[in-house]
């Protein structure tokens, strides 16, 4: 397993050959407040870096989720479609949302460390 | 449009001391939740107590003479002149087509050995109604010095009885004044969550102390504006901005169980003549509760559409249901859409699928008198 790398749409993304687990990070769950429906990606739809994927809605508001990565999707965490504040008790670890696999690894090199992404949240 | 800086409320340190966070609301910088949470902070409520610091709320106490109930009556659907003493009254300030203008909570009470009608109000409207107050009555006082506490659950009354020594005949929109450290409370048994509780208006420099008081019993915790808000549309209630505004009158708005029937006869009164019209015809749009059959969140101008897709309405209030488990919303649909036929709402241009509910969602449990 590679580096968890993150993104300044606040979710992390982690390499393990050429499949990126993807979730949101803890600041982001914190922030969100009470999650209480993740509206899942469709299995196997392919998507660009940046390009909204999901919707997380919190019982504040609906947040766009975006992928961090050209690829697609091949799994996705149906345990949330039960009970989404798993995302809020391990939003980093089994709170993890979608699966991609990657068509341009190189872009994983252009995530934030989690040293740059602390840095980015004091800014 | 210069945006005006946030408003504190007095308390806002002691809030931020307890791990607050902060929203903008109405003009002010307000608690939206504390550590637990907002389905926590709600379920707490329904089973056992909170408390909530609603200071941002307009306070005014008008000498009860014969001018200002005369200028009240006018934009005011009560029979001021009959008010009777220690009791509140939910009811409104109206434009002359009727609209609402605000909701209001409105009481008599003998302060200084005088009668005073007393007044609580929404912070989004105090500009407003502050101007409409200085244009018609006079030697009022509007509270800056006040605050407004709420305390809301099955367990309210034991939790501030200790305190407070409530009058045994103190039921719901019952309002009292109790001594508390040397200084005068007002205290109502009323509220916005559908459970028991009181409202307590009290001197900005004494609240702490009460509501650190009332934080000794292990059942009772702060909450914020945001399981405010879920509790509210759980029970059914308008929120001003959202159910309620200026171009919605109340019978329009399902509220004509608060006007008086009989001032809707005087010329006097803003929009009677609308109003009583309104009252013998099917009103324009019906108030209904909704929720979805999938797993979706209803939010607040959402549109709502017939099984052609038609838009029929639109949702007012929309929240999750802490506990129902799921969405549940509050909305306006035009009075000739058929019932019985399916209805969708539209979430990110997809349409859902809804079922109407019987509104209040969850039972009101107000400590009504035997």
């Amino acid at each position: 397993m590679g580096e968890k790398k993150y993104t300044e749409e606040h979710e992390w993304v982690q390499l393990s050959g050429d499949i990126a687990t993807v979730g949101i990070t803890n600041h982001a769950q914190e922030s969100l407040g009470d999650i209480v429906f993740v509206d899942l990606p469709t299995l196997g739809k392919v998507v660009k870096a940046k390009e909204e994927l999901c919707v997380i809605e919190s019982v504040k508001a609906a947040s766009d989720i975006y992928s961090p990565i050209d690829g697609e999707v091949t799994e996705i965490n149906d345990n949330l479609s039960n009970d989404a504040s798993i995302v809020n008790q391990d939003a980093e670890n089994e709170g993890w949302i979608f699966k991609i696999k990657v068509s341009n690894p190189d872009q994983y090199n252009t995530l934030m460390s989690l040293d740059q992404y602390l840095e980015f949240l004091d800014k | 449009m210069t945006e005006e800086a946030l408003k504190n409320i007095y308390l806002k340190d002691f809030h931020k001391k307890n791990d607050a966070k902060f929203v903008p609301f109405a003009g002010y910088d307000m608690p939206i939740n504390y550590k637990k949470g907002i389905i926590n902070e709600h379920l707490h409520v329904r089973n056992h107590t909170g408390i909530f610091d609603v200071s941002h709320m307009g306070q005014i106490l008008i000498p009860f003479n014969e001018e200002n109930i005369l200028a009240l009556e006018t934009y005011i659907p009560l029979n001021i002149k009959k008010i009777i003493s220690n009791k509140c009254h939910y009811s409104f300030i109206l434009n002359s087509n009727g609209g609402i203008v605000d909701d209001i909570m409105i009481s008599k009470i003998k302060f200084d050995n005088n009668e005073f009608l007393y007044i609580v109000y929404n912070s989004s409207r105090k500009q407003i109604l502050n101007k409409i107050f200085n244009a018609t009555i006079s030697n009022f006082k509007i509270f800056e010095d006040r605050c407004l506490i709420a305390i809301q659950g099955p367990e309210s009354f034991s939790s501030i009885n200790s305190i407070l020594n409530l009058p045994a005949s103190m039921n719901f929109l019952n309002i009292q004044i109790l001594q508390y450290d040397d200084s005068d409370l007002f205290i109502s048994r009323s509220g916005y969550t559908g459970e028991d509780g009181f409202e307590i208006s009290i001197s900005n420099n004494k609240a702490e102390k009460l509501i650190s008081d009332i934080l000794n019993n292990n059942n009772v915790i702060l909450c914020g504006l945001g399981c405010r808000d879920s509790l509210r549309v759980e029970a059914g209630l308008s929120l001003y901005g959202n159910e309620i505004n200026e171009d919605i009158n109340p019978i329009q708005a399902g509220l004509s169980w608060a006007l008086d029937k009989n001032r809707l006869q005087d010329q006097n009164l803003n929009g009677s003549e609308i109003l009583s019209k309104e009252l013998s015809s099917i009103p324009s749009v019906k108030k209904i509760g909704l929720s979805p059959i999938n797993k979706i969140m209803l939010r607040n101008q959402m549109t709502i559409h017939n099984n052609n897709k038609e838009e029929i309405g639109f949702i007012t209030s929309g929240c999750y249901s802490p506990i129902l488990k799921k969405s549940i919303g509050i909305g306006y649909i035009n009075k000739l859409s058929n019932i019985s036929e399916k209805k969708y709402v539209n979430v990110r241009d997809k349409y859902e699928e809804i079922k109407l509910e019987k509104i209040p969602f969850v039972k009101k449990n107000y400590k009504k008198g035997d």
